[in-house]
């Protein structure tokens, strides 16, 4: 890149963060001004109110099983998807076509698709499910798209040299070498989606989301508070389990 | 054995890789491929069980006809042939064992392959064999924990479960040290004196290839230049094999 051409970029980029500043009122005063009122809303927090540990334990209950729900129906979804999505495996029309479709429907997050699912089928956690199933089997579509691109031809070339079948060339030069990859990130996607099913409920699509909002809302913030410690609590012990299993994975 | 007649193999984009190659291989030979990289060997091999479709002519292994074979006698061909690579190849998160096993595929049904239900009698054989190469009570080992001297170890253990009537090895030593090269060419050289398996190896270091060798073809340019026993490689005929492509 020549000086000038250098000169120019740096200037172009500059403007943009000066407009958009302007633009969303980045103000480090008014920041400051908020501070003693972020102060008083914690303070409110304390002591949290135990009593209603029943229901946020309910409420992480029903997260986990949100989660283990949608990631298991979108890891079966993502499986012919990521194959069709596959340059190697797949003809190009297919490859084209389904690449096409995955990034459009990746495009849009979970939670609205929450929004639009909690509109058709009602309030609950089913919407919730509906709502992981197809973002998180978009992106494990994408993911396992990638570990078949980069699979090793060597052994595959080696297992069908021994006289097997297209069948025994797919179980013992191609799986074995994505089956661990396929676990692990299908394991980091449900981590992913507790948090997100978190706060499906923000939207009535169930979830432990569904007590902070009320409790929110209610101004009950020592209820808040023990909500969103038993929701940090889940999110810690989920992500430590997970890694570990990950990491015995690989 | 082999019978390859005007054999002719084309890349789209690059220079002809076998340029109309003839050659007759008995039954029990150690033949030593030799030839810069980029001469053809790989193809060659290759062409030979099939991996690779040739452009033009007839290539001929234990009496089938492996050009324009249907899948299914392909893969019957292929059963009867042995293939080492120069990068193992093998599946390194399975074990030591079912690598090996692996040789048994054409001979187990799909269901029982699906499930990897060997035959004891198969396991048992693959046991022996993984002891004959000296790899006795690593069966459970997993094949990414082994040394590369080992790993191809294995790999010759998965040619030699198929019960090959040829083993085909291509470059197998390219990927070891000097010391780990001989052990590896030891072990195909006792594999053709004590089973009569038919040897065919492209190797590109000219000691290993008279030394091992029975017969010594080279390939420059996708044509045979030299074709005779390691006494008739002289100074001229390795010049005619080694001849910088660039003339």
């Amino acid at each position: 890149m020549s000086r000038g051409a250098r000169w120019l970029a740096g200037g172009l980029i500059a403007a943009v963060l000066v407009w958009s500043a302007a633009a969303t009122e980045l103000s480090l005063a008014r920041m400051i001004e908020g501070l003693p009122y972020m102060w008083d809303f914690l303070r409110r927090m304390f002591p949290p109110d135990l009593s209603v540990l029943g229901n946020a334990l309910r409420g992480a209950v029903q997260t986990i099983q949100i989660a283990v729900v949608g990631t298991t129906v979108a890891a079966l979804l993502a499986l012919p998807a990521g194959f069709a999505a596959a340059r190697n495996a797949s003809p190009p029309w297919l490859f084209y076509g389904a690449r096409f479709l995955l990034n459009v429907f990746r495009a849009v997050d979970t939670l609205v698709y929450a929004l639009f699912f909690v509109a058709a089928v009602g309030l609950g956690p089913f919407p919730g499910v509906l709502a992981v199933v197809v973002y998180t089997a978009t992106v494990l579509a994408k993911l396992y798209s990638e570990a078949i691109e980069a699979i090793d031809p060597g052994p595959v070339e080696a297992v069908r040299a021994t006289g097997a079948t297209s069948l025994q060339v797919l179980r013992w030069g191609v799986l074995p070498q994505l089956v661990p990859q396929f676990l692990s990130f299908t394991l980091y996607r449900f981590e992913t989606n507790i948090r997100a099913a978190a706060v499906l409920g923000f939207v009535g699509a169930g979830g432990i989301g569904f007590y902070i909002q009320t409790y929110l809302r209610l101004l009950n913030y020592p209820a808040a508070a023990t909500v969103l410690l038993v929701l940090i609590g889940l999110v810690m012990i989920v992500d430590f389990a997970s890694s570990r299993v990950r990491a015995r994975l690989v | 054995m082999i019978r390859v007649r005007s054999l002719q193999k084309d890349y789209p984009g690059s220079p002809r890789a076998l340029d109309g190659v003839d050659l007759d291989i008995e039954r029990g030979e150690f033949v030593a491929l030799i030839g810069s990289s980029g001469a053809g060997k790989s193809t060659l091999l290759r062409c030979l069980n099939g991996l690779v479709t040739p452009t033009a002519g007839r290539v001929e292994v234990n009496g089938q006809v492996v050009t324009e074979a249907s899948a299914e006698t392909l893969r019957r061909v292929r059963a009867g042939i042995g293939f080492v690579f120069q990068q193992f190849n093998l599946l390194r998160r399975l074990s030591v064992l079912e690598n090996a096993l692996l040789g048994r595929l054409a001979h187990t049904p799909n269901w029982r392959s699906l499930m990897g239900w060997f035959t004891p009698a198969d396991v048992a054989r693959a046991e022996t064999i993984l002891e004959r190469v000296g790899l006795a009570g690593l069966g459970t080992r997993r094949v990414d924990t082994l040394s590369g001297g080992q790993q191809q170890r294995v790999a010759i253990a998965r040619a030699l479960v198929q019960t090959p009537a040829v083993i085909l090895a291509d470059e197998p030593m390219a990927s070891l040290d000097p010391a780990l090269a001989h052990t590896v060419m030891e072990i195909l050289r006792r594999i053709n004196l004590e089973d009569g398996i038919t040897i065919v190896a492209s190797l590109h270091i000219l000691e290993l290839a008279r030394v091992y060798g029975h017969r010594i073809v080279g390939l420059h340019r996708g044509r045979i230049v030299h074709d005779g026993p390691p006494e008739s490689l002289d100074a001229a005929a390795s010049a005619r094999i080694f001849e910088p492509r660039a003339q």
